[in-house]
């Protein structure tokens, strides 16, 4: 698979170091954040089971690159959606499914021990808004990892939504340019929304049941340039809201 | 094309997506669109996107990596139409 990256070699090493420690440390963070949100926050995930299976079934399909492109409520959704679609210890033994993670530096990476947390937890952390070639050099080391087999999580809307639903006017240019710029790469599209979730917030509701939505699919374009990954961006985006439009109306059904 | 053409359509391509519109009065090659314009890292693409309409350019992500201020929209513009 060729790596459209251009990363330097100290860079994709770096990386590699990240990876592995990271691999090792799993065996410890990985239950400690399923135990957390499970035993100490008391979250569920509706129908784990079945999702889980689905996802497994959707990985089988093609071995090529997976991007996790999620809605965004909670400064926790990352946590949980890897947790939903790979539960604890099968998440420990196919550790290349773990999604990278893109937290705001502000919010996760501003000190040192949550430095080196989030290090130790896949993650890179992005400034949001911040100076473009930075933003660039964040995403190109999400294309070499993705080139190499890993997957990674992108927020569709760059931060938490504000209205509480799938804000296609704010959709992350970013996550289009990943999948455009990677051969082959499907989008896994997660809608992720607690039962008690209004709007956003920084944490979900204790004891909150979360309904979980996945679909996978190829993103297509005949553009170039900025406009196809534009295009990329667009069809993820109302992928969501198709999601988030069957979950309010089994919502309503049920009620 | 003279440089000072395309600098005022640049600022003209940008007014619709400022927060900042007093800013956007004296812009000039050292105006950042993101911090002074107070324009939304996420509309940029649609700002680029405007540019490649009115100049009949096409810009790759790599290129617009480059745009922070208006001096380097109006370098990468000028550059693209040679």
């Amino acid at each position: 698979m060729s790596d459209p990256s251009g990363l330097t070699r100290r860079e994709r090493l770096a990386l590699f170091l990240q990876r592995e420690v990271s691999r090792l440390a799993s065996w410890f963070w990985i239950p400690a954040s399923a135990f957390t949100m499970r035993y100490l926050l008391g979250y569920r995930i509706r129908n784990a089971s079945r999702l889980r299976r689905r996802f497994r079934a959707m990985l089988r399909e093609s071995d090529g690159p997976v991007l996790i492109c999620a809605n965004h409520l909670t400064m926790v959704d990352s946590a949980l959606v890897a947790w939903a679609l790979g539960g604890t210890w099968w998440s420990v033994f196919n550790f290349r499914w773990v999604p990278w993670n893109l937290p705001e530096t502000r919010n996760f990476a501003s000190g040192g021990i949550s430095q080196l947390a989030v290090w130790l937890t896949k993650c890179i952390p992005i400034r949001r808004g911040g100076r473009r070639q930075d933003v660039s050099t964040i995403l190109r080391r999400v294309q070499h990892l993705l080139s190499r087999g890993e997957t990674a999580l992108i927020f569709a809307e760059g931060g938490r939504s504000r209205t509480g639903r799938v804000q296609t006017d704010s959709i992350a240019h970013g996550m289009g340019r990943i999948a455009a710029s990677v051969a082959g790469c499907r989008a896994l599209c997660v809608y992720l929304r607690g039962d008690r979730q209004r709007t956003w917030s920084a944490l979900p509701v204790i004891g909150d049941s979360f309904y979980v939505d996945i679909d996978m699919f190829q993103p297509t374009s005949d553009r170039s340039g900025m406009r196809r990954s534009r295009d990329f961006a667009r069809q993820i985006a109302e992928r969501l809201v198709r999601m988030e439009e069957t979950y309010f109306a089994r919502r309503q059904r049920r009620s | 094309m003279t440089r000072e053409e395309i600098l005022a359509k640049v600022v003209e391509i940008v007014r619709p997506f400022a927060k900042n519109k007093d800013a956007l009065e004296t812009a000039g090659p050292e105006t950042n669109i993101l911090e002074d314009l107070k324009v939304n890292s996420a509309r940029l693409v649609d700002v680029i996107l405007e540019f490649e309409d009115e100049f009949d350019i096409e810009v790759e992500d790599e290129d617009a990596d480059s745009v922070n201020t208006i001096g380097d929209a109006v370098d990468l513009i000028e550059a693209k139409i040679g």
